[in-house]
């Protein structure tokens, strides 16, 4: 058990594990399904434009 | 007033589409097409480097929640930490050479060594078709570090084609390709930030100030920015097979479209 977890461990160390992974384990509208953390995100990443954007508008 | 030029977002969004989604051809594709439109150097250059670095880190932030990489500051660090970081670091000394070449109107045979990076990048984009057959997963560390060494001495070179060498040579290097992309867009935005750095340090360390034109950087800014959250979405749901063949078509037809700008 130990063994398999340490095994674990270094698969998931490995590059790419995780894009691999998702590849091989998940159909294409599974992957297009967004977790609510990831929503907010995209929020948070369209306020930041709109502040960039603002501050773009007042100092340039 | 803040001033939007609709054809500018277009081409920001369709190249940093590209750029995020396949590594590279940001500055090589939309640079000379600027120019075309009649921009000048310095409203160019110094601005696409601004934008490249803001958006290299918000495709790699999206990269990175899409989970297309795994991105670890907090020691120890992972390998893909580890391999973007390497490339970071030459693209960071090339940059800086680059700046201080172009700066000093350092005289470099440019045709010369963009029909090199040319003929490179169109090399490298034929033998990743035909490796296409194979299936390589064992990763190359030192092959990697050696394509780094090249993009980079390219890019001090003031050559360019700094993301489609980087990027093929991941892939030579036996990363997955969603994987190389998300590496790709977050070293090019630490270059990048290197890069703007240099920019406004070599002439404040020469007391020769210049003037950066900043006209573009809004609409630059919004197109690149809406691609760089949409590409690693588009990155996640794709099937790697499809960005296996899209990355080095990409690349060929940049290495064609490079040729024909300097030869016709």
């Amino acid at each position: 058990m130990e063994n398999e977890n340490f095994q674990n461990e270094i698969a998931i160390d490995e590059i790419g594990y995780m894009a691999r992974f998702i590849d091989t384990e998940f159909t294409i509208f599974e992957r297009m399904k967004l977790k609510k953390s990831t929503i907010f995100r995209i929020f948070g990443a369209l306020i930041i434009y709109s502040l960039t954007m603002i501050s773009f508008a007042i100092f340039l | 007033m803040l001033e939007l030029i609709p054809l500018v977002i277009v081409l920001a969004f369709l190249f940093e589409t590209m750029d995020s989604c396949a590594g590279m051809g940001f500055g090589t594709g939309l640079t000379p097409l600027l120019f075309i439109l009649g921009y000048e150097p310095l409203q160019v250059v110094p601005i696409l480097l601004i934008s490249e670095a803001i958006t290299g880190f918000t495709a790699g932030f999206f990269h990175q929640e899409f989970e297309n990489a795994k991105f670890k500051l907090k020691k120890p660090i992972n390998k893909e930490t580890r391999v973007m970081l390497n490339i970071a670091i030459f693209g960071c000394l090339a940059i800086i050479i680059s700046v201080f070449l172009t700066y000093y109107a350092i005289k470099v045979d440019k045709t010369i060594i963009q029909t090199y990076v040319a003929i490179l990048v169109l090399a490298m984009g034929l033998i990743a078709i035909i490796k296409l057959k194979y299936k390589s997963t064992t990763y190359k560390p030192k092959l990697l570090t050696f394509f780094s060494a090249i993009a980079g001495f390219n890019k001090g070179i003031g050559a360019g084609g700094y993301g489609p060498v980087v990027m093929l040579g991941q892939i030579f290097s036996g990363i997955y390709e969603k994987t190389a992309t998300a590496i790709v867009s977050v070293a090019e935005g630490i270059v990048s930030v290197a890069g703007v750095a240099a920019f406004v340090l070599v002439p404040v360390i020469s007391s020769q100030p210049i003037e950066i034109d900043f006209i573009l950087l809004p609409s630059i800014f919004t197109g690149g920015f809406i691609a760089a959250m949409i590409s690693p979405f588009m990155v996640r749901v794709l099937p790697n097979k499809i960005w296996k063949i899209v990355i080095p078509t990409y690349a060929l037809a940049i290495g064609i479209y490079v040729l024909i700008k300097l030869y016709i």
